[in-house]
């Protein structure tokens, strides 16, 4: 077999094994409750609320913002169980044993979250044309699909720094919460950017999501690809920044659990 | 050239403990440890409960990184040239963790296969085998969740035999098994010394060790205080016998005095239900008998045995009277 097509199939076997053995809510009832339930009660909830507030005039602005927001599930929770995970499995000495390229093993972990992401974000989409009757006639398609990859991939990314996180402390699950609601404010999904003050701004522009957000809401709204490309290529940056500074934990936390001895701790 | 060579290791824990006032404990885990392991020798690491045998081990696997010393894998320096000396090694620690639990045996092997770039072709074939090899051939499909702790263990050895490495690290690999599952696994390792492996193995069985390693190092409290091949070791003691009387509820202040008579060399205890077996290691063989007696007096015995030194008195001697 050649090279390359042997190490495919071996990225591939890792990829989905290690999603399988890692991610908790990866069976049926839990995995649809994740997929299906909670897009729609988040979106229900924040569309109620956010149209209530602005007088019901905007409801594809909650709808399309909470749809694509929906990616942080898989990119937060999901990507920091399939890197943390090996901790509770007590399986890091036996994994930190093998002679596997670093780099292939951190990202493959988030892999498959990110199908598994787009795949949640076109289901609340589907959501919102069902309930709410957004209309998707003047869409690029092509061009919210790559929106949909884009911005689940930069998710992860910060997923991978979150997971990086979890190796390190035991507290995690309270951090990505506070994550997850922090997207929710600061994303736009639910408050447009420009109404918040200038730091806050800020913050929202360091942060994975916001710019594929805005993205899909002009898309749908019947922009063309020209119009959001920059937005795109900012938010794969931002994504591919977190990854790599996760990545640099990773081998750093590898380092340094060999010199403490602490790879076993739980 | 030796296939293992540790000069000088030396390893030391510091854990921080309290919040406020935080303080600095450390422990020497392996203070000065040095031995060389021939290609194809099976040698065994004995000694007591923290005496640092797993730390050593998790050295050699690549697992910590020494404070001082000096350990080579086939000439590859463990921590400059780790990777490498990841490909040739296989190693597994006693115990049921370490394993995902929500994969399947054959899932676990294959993923583990991926991490050590085995060909999927070649794995294909060779996990079957593995797992007919260790005894869990028909249970491969299930998840290891369901699976008993010997399983687990079992699973440990397929999963460390799955890129055929030349050496292998086993820390306490039959804890826990049954004795029959016990004996097949000591028969699985002869078959891997007969295929010429080199195998470092530590237990807490002396039987084991005497039966199997080549040579043995004891180490106490992180230095080796003995190595050599089982029968030399049996040697230091044959002078010695031992004495096995048969207690029931003795009293831990008589076990020190009968320690602190002039003819007992060592002495170490065995609780088995009610009873406590003590092995009183004399010179003086059957004539020590009376005067152990003596010392019991007033307490209930059951029998009294004089018989030839083991490896274990040989340990025994070696460690301080502990185990
Ligand atoms: N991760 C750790 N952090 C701090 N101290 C440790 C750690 N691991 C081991 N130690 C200490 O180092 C010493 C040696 O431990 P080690 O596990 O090497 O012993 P061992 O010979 O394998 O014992 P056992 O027979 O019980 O398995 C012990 O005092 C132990 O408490
Ligand atoms: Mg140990």
């Amino acid at each position: 077999m050649n090279i390359i097509t042997k190490n495919l199939r071996l990225f591939w076997q890792g990829t989905v094994l290690s999603y399988v053995a890692l991610f908790a809510w990866f069976r049926p009832v839990t995995y649809a409750a994740s997929k299906i339930l909670m897009p729609l009660a988040q979106i229900i909830f924040f569309t109620f609320l956010g149209s209530y507030a602005s007088g019901g005039t905007d409801v594809d602005f909650y709808v399309i913002g909470n749809a694509i927001q929906i990616t942080a599930v898989s990119g937060i929770f999901g990507v920091t169980m399939s890197i943390g995970g090996d901790r509770w499995a007590g399986t890091l000495p036996y994994l930190f044993g093998t002679p596997a390229n670093r780099m292939m093993l951190f990202f493959g972990r988030a892999f498959m979250h990110i199908i598994d992401g787009a795949f949640g974000v076109v289901i609340a989409l589907g959501w919102g044309a069902l309930l709410f009757g957004v209309d998707f006639s003047h869409t690029d398609f092509s061009a919210l699909g790559l929106t949909i990859i884009v911005t689940t991939t930069s998710t992860c990314g910060l997923g991978l720094l979150m997971g990086c996180l979890s190796l390190i402390t035991a507290n995690v699950m309270f951090v990505n919460n506070t994550v997850y609601f922090l997207l929710l404010i600061f994303s736009g999904a639910n408050i447009a950017i420009d109404t918040l003050p200038n730091w806050m701004q800020a913050f929202s522009k360091a942060l994975p999501l916001t710019r594929g957000i805005a993205s899909a809401r002009t898309l749908i709204a019947g922009g063309s690809f020209a119009d959001v490309a920059p937005l795109l290529v900012s938010e794969i940056g931002i994504g591919i920044a977190y990854g790599i500074l996760g990545y640099f934990l990773f081998t750093w936390f590898e380092l340094h659990a060999k010199r403490k001895g602490t790879l076993e701790t739980v | 050239m030796n296939t293992i060579e540790v000069k000088n290791l030396r390893r030391i824990y510091r854990a921080t403990t309290g919040v406020i006032r935080r303080k600095v404990k450390e422990v020497e885990a392996v203070k000065d440890v040095s031995f060389d392991i021939k290609e194809g020798e099976l040698f065994g690491l004995l000694g007591p409960n923290g005496a640092g045998k797993t730390t050593t081990v998790k050295v050699l696997a690549t697992l910590l990184i020494p404070d001082a010393g000096e350990v080579r894998v086939k000439g590859l320096d463990i921590v400059k040239d780790a990777n490498e000396v990841r490909k040739q090694i296989g190693f597994i620690f006693g115990g049921e963790r370490g394993l995902y639990w929500r994969l399947s045996a054959i899932d676990n092997l294959r993923y583990f296969a991926s991490l050590y770039h085995v060909d999927p072709e070649v794995s294909k074939k060779r996990i079957p085998e593995l797992l007919e090899l260790v005894g869990l051939k028909g249970r491969g499909d299930e998840r290891v969740q369901g699976y008993s702790r010997g399983m687990k263990q079992r699973l440990h050895v397929a999963r460390t035999l799955l890129h055929d490495p030349d050496i292998l690290f086993l820390d306490e690999p039959t804890i826990g098994l049954d004795p029959v599952g016990a004996r097949e696994f000591r028969e699985v390792i002869r078959n891997l010394q007969s295929e010429k492996k080199t195998i470092l193995l530590t237990t807490h069985y002396m039987f084991e060790a005497d039966s199997l390693c080549e040579r043995v190092a004891v180490i106490d409290k992180g230095e080796i205080v003995a190595l050599d091949t089982p029968s030399a070791l049996k040697k230091h003691v044959r002078d010695l016998s031992v004495v096995e009387i048969e207690t029931f509820g003795i009293d831990p202040k008589v076990i020190d005095d009968i320690r602190k008579l002039p003819f007992v060399d060592a002495l170490s205890t065995r609780e088995q239900d009610h009873r406590q077996l003590l092995l009183v290691q004399t010179e003086r063989g059957a004539e020590a008998v009376p005067d152990l007696i003596a010392s019991l007096e007033g307490m209930r015995i059951g029998r009294v045995t004089v018989r030839e030194p083991t490896l274990e008195d040989a340990y025994v001697r070696l460690v301080g009277g502990k185990a």
